[in-house]
């Protein structure tokens, strides 16, 4: 696998006490510039998140736009997009780690991270969304003195079982691979209060090969139990839509449609968020081309997956001979209100991902950065088209009309897009954001390669 | 009082190197405390098969069928709800949470196991105590000897000179 230098994991030759300056030394050398305006922005935005939720949480969710027909708009919009883009997370983490790909070693726990903070922002719309949050626990089988208890036969409670498994799941993971790091800053940070703090954390970590031997079988084993978590968790979102019978809902392609989706939209998110982060840390010598690469190819192709999802989706449409369906595929998606939104889909999700094709833009760093901004544009389109659309165009003439969001609703959505920024800037501040564990590791097993000329 | 030898080396080869010699010796205890898992260090110490995987595997059965039980007692027993003639036993739409609750109790105890098989969540250890051990968790590489009687570490340490170790130290603990 050894190629040209820019095709390299780890670049220039670096020593242990050197990768682990560099990598745990984000905790604690000084704050950039950039960092604290966007810090000081993304707080801001917070603020604003904190004050639309309480507006809706006072006035009722008749703030937001949803009305009948369109009862599910961007509660359940949001909430689809930022549990999709949980998933590139997880895939990196537990997927690629399972296929033994040596690159995800410096990428992983960053896009571990995004997926704990993507799925905190998703769980805020159905909370909201039931207009008396506070009665959330109803969802869960409490012993209820009412006797009342979830409906399981509704593809609402595995929702609740799925996402709250998925984000338990993923925080212990990213946990466990944060422990040998929080040891090693235990030892090297500089000041008493960050030893202690980080020492805390580590939980009495010492290196230990004792300890390590089944602290690897656990990361195997969590590894292995993400890797079909992942698959269902988006599986299930979307029976919420297939299992209604909704003119452009009620397919069987919607299971894997939503999980390549989510993956596409995920790796998008990746890269809109590693470009600037690689640049204001220089992690060039750790995150480099080959990484970037790598997550271009995998948007190409789960890219690929999604428009073959279209494609199905529109067949079925046309196959199946039903008047509702065509009217759905062929006359609302295209020409109803809302249709730029489909346009939007279709530029980012099928066109924009096809210049991916080229070697030179998977390497030019200012187009992949737009083109995952686009990316993470049609994703939510789609998202929209799929929600919107669809219960805009029923069965019944009568009931169709057509939605339009209030500023609440924008605002939310600004809101914890500011948030999740918010949190991630606080994860780079706080956090190795590169396992340096990982990383060493993965430099000798290089250079032993190397030394056995047995390439990398 | 237990007395432990710790002896630092400045790389994985050397440390392994040590670990062979002395693995035939079943009287002594080693571990090793490194800054990475290392392939090397690890076939040299040979450690017996984890036993988590069994453990996670009971765990992951003991979830899912306690969640099937839950679903079949409060939609099927407790509360059952006719809705349009559909059964209130109703296997495949009992799956999702049956899997997602066995995959949320199999992580646990994964996470659990490993913390408790490693011996960890502890505030204190005496290694800490030792000036230089830090480095371990950067670029050097440590063996632990402890020894079920005496410990004769004039005898250990020439025998494991050829290593090329860094220094050699003697832990008494008194616990």
């Amino acid at each position: 696998m050894t190629q040209a230098s820019s095709s390299e994991l780890i670049v220039g030759e670096q020593t242990d006490a050197g990768l682990s300056e560099r990598l745990l030394g984000t905790t604690y050398r000084a704050w950039a510039k950039p960092w604290r305006l966007a810090f000081a922005v993304t707080g801001a935005g917070t603020l604003g998140l904190l004050f639309c939720v309480a507006y809706t949480i006072d006035r009722g969710i008749g703030v937001w736009g949803n009305d009948i027909p369109v009862a599910w708009a961007f509660g359940i919009i949001n909430f689809v997009w930022w549990i999709g883009i949980g998933h590139a997370g997880t895939f990196i983490s537990a997927i690629l780690y399972i296929f033994e790909q040596r690159w995800r070693a410096s990428i992983n726990r960053f896009a571990e991270a995004m997926t704990l903070f993507a799925v905190a922002q998703a769980a805020l719309f159905p909370l909201l969304h039931l207009g008396r949050p506070w009665f959330a626990y109803w969802l869960f089988p409490y012993p209820a003195t009412m006797q009342v208890w979830p409906q399981i036969k509704s593809a609402l409670p595995w929702d609740a079982a799925a996402i709250s498994t998925y984000g338990s799941v993923s925080l212990m993971f990213w946990y466990l691979g944060l422990i040998p790091d929080l040891g090693a800053l235990r030892d090297t940070a500089p000041g008493r209060i960050r030893r202690r703090v980080y020492g805390l954390l580590a939980l009495g970590w010492r290196g230990s090969e004792r300890a390590v031997h089944h602290y690897r079988s656990a990361y195997l084993l969590l590894a292995g139990l993400a890797t079909p978590l992942v698959l269902s968790v988006h599986s299930v979102v979307s029976t919420d839509f297939a299992m209604a019978l909704t003119p452009g809902w009620h397919s069987t392609i919607f299971p894997p449609y939503f999980v390549a989706g989510a993956i596409f939209s995920g790796f998008a998110m990746v890269l809109t968020l590693i470009i600037p982060v690689r640049a204001l840390f220089r992690m060039e010598s750790v995150i480099t081309l080959r990484h970037i690469e790598n997550c271009a190819k995998l948007v190409l192709t789960t890219g690929l997956m999604v428009s073959y999802g279209y494609i199905i989706e529109y067949f079925l449409a046309w196959y199946s001979g039903s008047d509702f369906e065509l009217e759905q595929f062929f006359v609302a998606r295209p020409s109803g209100p809302g249709s730029a939104l489909f346009y939007l889909m279709l530029a980012g999700n099928v066109v924009a991902p096809q210049l991916l094709w080229s070697a030179r833009i998977r390497r030019n760093l200012v187009a992949l950065f737009l083109l995952s901004l686009l990316i993470n544009a049609g994703m939510w389109a789609e998202r929209f088209v799929i929600i919107v659309l669809s219960l805009q165009r029923e069965f019944m003439v009568s009931k169709w009309e057509s939605y339009t969001p209030t500023w609440v609703d924008l605002g939310i959505l600004g809101g914890t897009l500011c948030f999740f920024s918010f949190l991630f800037l606080l994860f780079l501040r706080f956090v190795p954001f590169v396992s340096a564990s990982e990383v060493k590791e993965l430099r000798h097993e290089l250079a032993d390669a190397h030394d056995h000329g047995t390439g990398a | 009082m237990k007395t432990s030898l710790l002896v630092e080396f400045g790389d994985a080869a050397s440390l392994a190197r040590a670990l062979r010699t002395l693995r035939p010796r079943s009287e002594l205890t080693l571990d090793a405390y490194t800054p990475y898992s290392s392939e090397e260090v690890r076939e040299a110490l040979a450690l017996p098969p984890s036993r988590l995987p069994r453990v996670v595997f009971g765990a992951a059965c003991i979830g899912a069928a306690a969640a099937y039980a839950l679903e079949w007692y409060t939609t099927a027993y407790l509360y059952p709800v006719n809705v349009g003639g559909r059964p209130l036993h109703m296997p495949l739409a009992f799956v999702p949470i049956t899997f997602e609750m066995g995959v949320l109790a199999a992580s646990v105890t994964a996470l659990v196991g490993a913390l408790a098989l490693g011996k960890l969540v502890k505030l204190w250890d005496p290694v800490f105590e030792i000036a230089g051990f830090e480095a371990a968790s950067v670029d050097r590489f440590w063996l632990r000897v402890d020894a079920a009687g005496a410990l004769d570490s004039a005898a250990l340490e020439a025998e494991l000179e050829p290593a090329k170790p860094i220094r050699y130290l003697v832990l008494e603990d008194e616990g």
